[in-house]
């Protein structure tokens, strides 16, 4: 049988998972309850959208810390967020439609481990900590490039380290349609700037691979460099060769070896505040 | 009065936006049992065995049927009449499968769950055959359509159809410059938001009645009684409101199981398919590969056009025969050719069946002869604007195919009207840009048809009749698809007796109540039933006068009809009363009935205006301005006509630029099965449309009106891809444009030998 139950607080989420048996949680219920996606005989569905432990943003303190059932609805509107990571509000912005980011979690994001996720790569570039409960009810925090699915935890919060990320950050994503979109390529960075370079500068792609990577080439390419044409060039053929690297032979690659190029253009100048035509990206194309 | 060319409300707009208007799976029902489909995983296999053993045993289970305890008639789900001679390959339940997602089975059960749990318990053997899944293997697998004792072969080609006008060599031969494109169209799926579905009951007499979303109600019934093998009198059709079709519910895919369902089991039967079973089991616009050879005078005159089409119509005939006549036929009525040769072929694959998808053809033939006349243009150096001025027909030009007359043509009108409007030289001419985002403007011609005259018995048939309340009833076989054509109807009507919307009591198609009509296909229903609603109103507004005349004590030519009033002079009697008057004499409400017999099929037409950027690192196109003309000769309700053109540009960005039903070539599996993979043109994709219409008239049509609905979308693929073309200095001929194809063509240009940066 399937049963449903929705704790009104940590606590009796606490006892419900000493309880030890098998939990299927549902927060937004956008990936769980779509029509036609099958559901378990047995389990007990747990709602976590009561619990006002596992809501809310939290950016006073030095980490960052935000509940598993926070919506992309209130990360897209988080003031804090914006100020300090503004690649998550940006990525939280693109889910979907209003109607699903109204309802979609971070946690849901999380635990359905897309590979076109859009929360993902700007959490993995913070170096983001996922909390939870374990089945039986043992508490445990991984970072989330650790996190695999199908360990039975149960997400309660997720945490962005300060110093895991630096004051630039932006995220862009390009998809078959520019709303209501899954990415076939999405790209978070941060950075912060150096007598106008940029430094410390970190990339993540998504959709090009079962999980988001790192490219660090490309990183590499504009690294406390100037934003010559020539470095920008630089930078996009590092991204050209990255994807190569990444899905050598795919159907896919010769498309996506070009098309980074244009998503690291739009990339650079969200990250700096620009309009992607500005004239520092002419003649670079 | 003062009906015709107001912007006037959907007549059943509030109760759809309220949410009270029952859709064919809405309304409670009692006893009502369900069916759900068995689908063909494979492109073609036989199926060896099916155990029913387990589904049978599940709870709620009524039954199970397949092709060995069905009914095996052949037929064929376009057929609009009985007895048409169409190839009838069809089969209920094929003990053969053709497609994915062709039928192996029903499980009848108490409830929709139950029967779809049931079906994934069927257990079925197949035996797999080699598919034909490309042109060049269909076109090897040649043979006629029948062997010998009349069953079908699925051998190519299914049809063909050909024209030799002129002297196509003389032609080319005189030319200027010649060029030859190549075109090939996508599969696409008509997206309406309402899935297939359909309900039967067992009628208290012993016919059967089928609730139908469908196109015409004679259609319905005469393919439900060639599948099941009786007379269409045992039938009771009704047409249902209807979520949306652009031919996707044309043709009747669930309607005969529906039928034979309850027939079998004396129940109400629903059936529904899923969004992903619409996706796979219905219908879809036909791919073609064309070719153009076009030949140019120095002056910029067409001299000679040699075209090949082949049509992939799926694994069922279904009206796909028609196709390459239907291409020709509007390919013939835009430009003054002096010498044609068209070789048109319909062939069979192990795919998905085309059908009916607004236009019928006509998207296909123009994105092949718009194309390749753009880039025509630009070989022999024409402004594209310029060029199809030089050839498009005038008024009372004859086509050299059926030479019918094609009316007050407005070709020329739309074409000047537009490019001044648009502002189309200095845009032209203004620079594409050298950087990453390149713009550029298209412009395409289009044409289509008024009605299915002289291929058919082209007539409707109304009955229009005071009703005691002083409302008239307006009764003829209409179905609307929700365009709007009740609404347009009953303005007509409206119009002509003096009354307001709310006073034409419009009913819908049913076979009981109803002449037979051939519904709503062809872009017939206000040319063709418009005019004949229109002289019906004449008739009953004569009788009115005439009546009121005896009540007023006038002369009945003094009589006019007026604001739901007959008003002789000084004096007037409402409808209402005179309704009264004439029942308290005894005398029966006057009612009159014509029927409309086309004698011709003049040509609607429109110039259509794009302005794109495209992204030439991503690929990505973005229409940004849109400016859409059309000869409607009258606009019956321009509100209406605008909505009409929207909902077609709309349809066309998406044919242009991102709509594919992409059937793998190896497997024969739909690609685009679903919303998540076939992707539309959502709200941020449309541009900002302006409309503007040339309206002068019609003669043959009522308050001089043409057609409008498939048009609307007809020239839109090709505006846009020929303003993708002028943006990037390409020949982009495949549709969509992907943005994978845009890329890989600007890849291949970079790597041509003599570009620069080329290695």
């Amino acid at each position: 049988m399937l049963s449903h139950c929705r704790p009104e607080d940590l606590d009796a989420l606490h006892r419900l998972m000493s309880a030890g048996g098998p939990v299927l949680p549902v927060a937004g219920g956008t990936d769980l309850l779509v029509a036609g996606r099958e559901l378990p005989r047995q389990a007990v569905l747990v709602d976590l959208s009561a619990m006002p432990e596992l809501q809310g943003i939290d950016t006073q303190a030095r980490d960052i810390r935000i509940g598993a059932a926070t919506t992309s609805a209130a990360l897209e509107a988080s003031a804090g967020l914006a100020a300090r990571f503004p690649a998550l509000v940006q990525a939280a912005s693109e889910c979907g439609s209003v109607q699903i980011r109204n309802r979609a979690t971070i946690a849901g994001n999380i635990a359905n481990a897309a590979a076109a996720a859009d929360l993902i790569p700007p959490l993995l570039l913070a170096g983001a900590r996922v909390e939870g409960l374990l089945p039986g009810g043992t508490s445990h925090a991984l970072p989330l490039e650790d996190y695999r699915t199908g360990t039975g935890l149960v997400i309660t919060a997720v945490t962005l380290p300060a110093g895991g990320f630096e004051p630039l950050s932006a995220y862009v994503k390009l998809g078959p349609r520019r709303d209501l979109t899954i990415a076939r390529l999405n790209l978070a960075a941060t950075a912060r700037l150096e007598r106008g370079w940029l430094a410390g500068l970190r990339i993540i792609a998504g959709a090009i691979g079962p999980r988001p990577i790192p490219l660090a080439r490309a990183a590499a390419a504009l690294e406390g460099q100037a934003l010559t044409p020539d470095n920008l060039r630089g930078f996009l053929d590092a991204l050209s060769a990255e994807v190569d690297a990444a899905i050598p032979g795919r159907a896919s690659q010769a498309w996506k070896r070009q098309a980074i190029r244009g998503l690291g253009i739009d990339l650079l100048a969200r990250l700096l505040g620009l309009s992607n035509r500005d004239p520092i990206f002419e003649g670079v194309c | 009065m003062g009906q015709v060319g107001a912007r006037a409300s959907l007549i059943d707009g509030a109760v759809k936006v309220s949410g009270r208007l029952h859709f064919t799976s809405d309304g409670p029902m009692p006893g009502l049992a369900h069916g759900a489909l068995l689908l063909s995983p494979h492109a073609h296999a036989r199926i060896v065995s099916l155990d029913a053993g387990a589904a049978l045993a599940q709870p709620g289970v009524i039954g199970v049927w397949w092709h060995e305890n069905t009914p095996q008639n052949g037929y064929n789900s376009a057929i609009w009449v009985e007895d048409q001679q169409l190839l009838a390959d069809e089969r209920m339940f094929p003990p053969v499968l053709r497609h994915v997602g062709d039928r192996v089975a029903v499980v009848l059960a108490e409830t929709a769950a139950q029967a779809r749990a049931a079906a994934l318990l069927l257990d079925v053997r197949y035996q797999q055959l080699p598919p034909i899944l490309s042109h060049a293997a269909a076109l090897a697998h040649l043979g006629p359509t029948t062997d010998a004792g009349g069953a079908p072969s699925f051998r190519n080609p299914v049809q063909t159809a050909e024209l030799d006008h002129g002297d196509v060599e003389a032609g080319l031969a005189a030319a200027a410059h010649v060029s030859r494109i190549r075109v090939r169209t996508p599969r696409s799926h008509h997206c309406a938001i309402e899935t297939h579905a359909c309900r039967a009951w067992p009628e208290a007499d012993g016919r059967i009645a089928i609730l139908s979303p469908c196109q015409s109600v004679f259609a319905v019934q005469a393919v439900v009684a060639q599948a099941l093998g009786i007379g269409a009198e045992r039938l009771h059709v009704i047409k249902a409101p209807i979520g949306g079709s652009f031919g996707g519910k044309a043709e009747p895919i669930l309607d005969p199981v529906c039928a034979f369902l309850a027939l079998q089991t004396g129940r109400a039967v629903q059936m529904e398919l899923s969004r992903h079973e619409t996706f796979i089991a219905t219908r879809t616009r036909s791919a073609i590969d064309g070719q153009m050879t076009i030949a140019l005078a120095a002056d910029g005159r067409i001299l000679a056009r040699d075209v090949d089409v082949t049509v992939d119509i799926g694994a069922y005939c279904t009206g796909g025969g028609y196709l390459p006549g239907s291409m020709l036929q509007r390919m013939v009525r835009l430009y003054a050719v002096p010498a044609e040769r068209y070789r048109g072929r319909a062939i069979y694959t192990n795919t998905l069946p085309s059908g009916a998808f607004r236009g019928y053809g006509s998207p296909q033939i123009h994105a092949l002869g718009e194309i390749a006349l753009d880039l025509a243009a630009r070989d022999a150096d024409f402004d594209p604007v310029a060029l199809r001025l030089r050839n498009v027909v005038g008024p009372g030009a004859i086509d050299p195919w059926q030479h019918l007359d094609l009316g007050n043509a407005r070709g020329g009108d739309c074409l000047r009207r537009g490019a001044a409007a648009f502002g189309w030289e200095a845009r032209r001419a203004a620079p594409a840009g050298q950087g990453r985002f390149r713009r550029g403007v298209g412009v395409a011609a289009a044409t289509h048809i008024n009605g299915c005259f002289p291929g058919e018995d082209e007539a409707t048939t109304a009955t229009l009749g005071l009703m005691p309340d002083g409302r008239v009833s307006l009764i003829c076989a209409l179905h609307d698809l929700g365009c709007g054509s009740d609404t347009t109807i009953a303005q007509i009507a409206a119009e002509v007796l003096g009354l307001q919307l709310p006073d034409i009591a419009v009913t819908t198609a049913d076979t009981d109540t109803c002449h037979y009509d051939l519904g709503t296909r062809a872009s017939r229903m206000t040319y063709i039933v418009g005019e004949a609603v229109r002289q019906t109103a004449e008739a009953l507004a004569t009788d009115l006068r005439g009546a009121a005349a005896l009540a007023l004590n006038a002369a009945p030519d003094t009589v006019i009809l007026a604001d739901g009033r007959a008003v002789a002079e000084d004096h007037a009697i409402a409808l209402a009363d005179l309704a009264r008057w004439l029942t308290g004499r005894g005398t029966a409400l006057p009612q009159a009935t014509r029927t409309h017999r086309a004698t011709a099929n003049p040509g609607s037409y429109a110039a259509h205006f794009a302005e794109v950027e495209v992204d030439t690192l991503t690929g990505r196109v973005q229409v940004t301005d849109y400016l859409a003309v059309h000869d409607v000769g009258r606009a019956i309700n321009p509100m209406l006509v605008e909505g009409q053109i929207h909902g077609g540009i709309q349809i066309g960005i998406g044919y242009a630029l991102y709509e594919d039903v992409a059937i793998d070539p190896r497997t024969g599996k739909v690609g685009g099965d679903s919303f998540a993979r076939y992707t539309i043109a959502n709200a941020p994709e449309m541009p900002s449309i302006r409309v503007l219409l040339v309206e002068e008239g019609e003669p043959t049509g009522p308050f001089g009106a043409k057609a409008l609905g498939e048009i609307a979308t007809i020239p839109v693929a090709p505006a846009v891809v020929n303003a993708v073309n002028h943006a990037l200095a390409a020949r982009l001929t495949d549709l969509p444009l992907s943005p994978e194809r845009v890329v890989q063509a600007l890849v291949d240009r970079a790597r041509a030998p003599g570009a620069p940066g080329a290695p």
